[in-house]
């Protein structure tokens, strides 16, 4: 074969190569090396105080928690949207143009309309007050920087429905035209050619969108930073609070933090491209 | 029967939409507003407070603006060549190691920013690209690429490299090819990895902070403070300078391609 794709490829293998080399330097740290520090043992031990230290433990518990309850609602609400869409036709157009506008928006701007509507003083707690049913700001629920992570939550929602309707829709929408429509021509019920058809053969699609939602959401600093509580933080915002640190012998603890995240996206990855290969579009 | 089956599907988009629409409008108002006391429903008096912090002047927030809207762009033309070069590489060519650039080039979406940015830093600091605008750009252009190749991967194989033998077997030159037949049937593609490319970059906030050091500042990291110390008004107005702005610029790039199309009119007809 001629030499071309690899001129092609030449910057990407540059880049990747940077990314890689970066998350590695990062992961021999978690191992306690650090040569500049005098530090040059391999040790397992800055993992082991993860698991033992019970503020960074409540971390990870924190990072699920917001990872897994974020996406799968996000997923579960875009894939309901994204049928409707289907169904009525409306997935076409200027629906979809609108669809795309939370996408555009940068998470640090979403957790501002989260503070402009579910803060105390927000939005809601004042038409719930004018409405009668709330007696102060104060009893109004703590939404935000709070350990429910609701805050975290709802702007993950807002940004990511549209992300796994936008996901979707091509390939759910090609799907009905051609499947669903014969199964609709053999009698058929529209929902039930949907249900039977259309939605298990969009499956890894789907399955794709969570993955990919769910390890954002999991590896995440802006959002538990500007909106989360400050016990127990998620893992993002204590690794960066680590890697600050002035004592620089807090940052093996910071990258073997980062290690855990690297492991759970890495297992995500290898998921992923997995279900891209067998499914070729 | 029939009919009431028809209205629930409908109701649902339309209070999707409307979620997607109203903080946006909401952030419209908050960004004009002089006092909004609890517990008003409606805001007490306007004022361009939140306005004229930014474009007054003595925040810098307009420069900062600026020559963030240039890094942005920079890394968006960037990612858009290298995106469609590997693209590419990956429709027309069959290659050893053909699967592992696939796989190598979904990593940045799934590996969390935060595990990237960590050790990035360890390693520019180590190879002087840490604290610099060039430093920046490398990695906003890593968490770009992932969007500008798929992308580019759609559009090309849509296409396909069949066009380009076409116009090589009716005696096109290499360079006629590119500007008659690729470049065209690449368009659409190209506007929407740039604008794609350039959101990435310009709302990143994270890596910027740990690879640029407090050395490049953008947009998106002058605005948090605002956001964190609770200022409705100065973060609300910063946002919506933000959208429009962006707004603006991709207006721009569909602009610059169009003229690029009807240059490549009238060259056709002439």
């Amino acid at each position: 074969m001629s030499k071309k794709p690899y001129l092609l490829l030449l910057p990407v293998i540059f880049l990747s190569l940077i990314f890689i080399v970066g998350i590695l330097y990062g992961l021999i740290q978690s191992f306690g090396i650090i040569p500049s520090l005098g530090m040059k043992v391999p040790t397992l031990k800055y993992y082991q105080e993860l698991f033992t230290r019970p503020e960074l433990l409540s971390s990870i518990g924190m990072s699920l928690y917001i990872a897994f309850v974020s996406s799968i609602l996000a997923t579960i609400l875009g894939v309901l949207i994204c049928s409707l869409l289907v169904l009525t036709g409306k997935g076409k157009g200027k629906v979809m143009h609108l669809v795309k506008i939370p996408i555009a928006i940068p998470h640090i701007v979403v957790a501002m309309f989260v503070m402009l509507i579910f803060a105390q003083s927000g939005l809601l707690a004042r038409v719930l007050f004018n409405l009668g049913l709330l007696e102060s700001p104060n009893a109004f629920p703590t939404l935000l920087y709070s350990q429910n992570g609701i805050g975290i939550i709802l702007a993950y929602l807002w940004k990511e429905i549209p992300f796994v309707i936008f996901f979707v829709i091509t390939i759910m929408a090609n799907i009905n035209t051609s499947l669903g429509e014969a199964a609709e021509n053999l009698g058929a019920s529209r929902w039930r050619a949907f249900i039977d058809i259309t939605l298990p053969l969009s499956m890894p699609s789907i399955k794709n969108a969570f993955l990919i939602i769910f390890a954002y959401n999991f590896g995440a600093y802006e959002l538990p930073y500007l909106l989360g509580a400050t016990a127990p933080r998620a893992i993002p915002v204590q690794a960066y609070i680590e890697y600050i640190h002035p004592d620089l012998l807090h940052r093996p603890y910071a990258m073997a933090l980062n290690g855990i995240m690297f492991l759970v996206s890495f297992i995500i990855v290898l998921i992923y491209h997995r279900t891209v290969q067998r499914n070729p579009n | 029967m029939k009919k009431r089956k028809n209205i629930l599907p409908k109701l649902l988009i339309y209070a999707f939409i409307f979620t997607i629409l109203f903080p946006l409008a909401l952030t419209a108002v908050w960004a004009f507003v002089g006092r909004w006391p609890w517990p008003r429903l409606l805001p007490q008096s306007f004022s361009l407070r939140g306005i004229e912090e930014i474009f007054g002047g003595y925040s810098g927030a307009f420069q900062t603006l600026g020559s963030s809207i240039l890094l942005s762009a920079v890394v968006a033309i960037l990612a858009v060549i290298v995106g469609t070069m590997t693209a590419r590489a990956l429709v027309l060519y069959d290659f050893p190691g053909k699967s592992l650039i696939q796989f190598s080039t979904i990593l940045p979406i799934i590996i969390p920013s935060t595990v990237f940015a960590m050790g990035t830093h360890v390693l520019f600091i180590k190879v002087g690209l840490a604290d610099n605008v060039l430093g920046v750009i490398i990695v906003h252009l890593i968490c770009s690429l992932p969007y500008t190749v798929k992308i580019m991967t759609d559009v090309t194989a849509a296409f396909g490299g069949k066009l380009e033998e076409q116009a090589a077997v009716l005696g096109a030159d290499s360079r006629q090819i590119m500007k008659e037949v690729t470049l065209p049937a690449l368009m659409p593609g190209l506007v929407s990895s740039a604008c794609m490319a350039y959101i990435i970059s310009f709302g990143q906030y994270f890596v910027t902070l740990i690879i640029g050091g407090g050395n490049v500042k953008t947009f998106t990291l002058i605005m948090v403070p605002y956001l964190q110390s609770g200022d409705r008004i100065i973060a609300s107005a910063y946002s919506i300078v933000f959208i429009l702005s962006t707004l603006l610029v991709f207006i721009i790039f569909e602009l610059a391609v169009r003229r690029f199309k009807t240059d490549e009119n009238h060259y056709y007809f002439v």
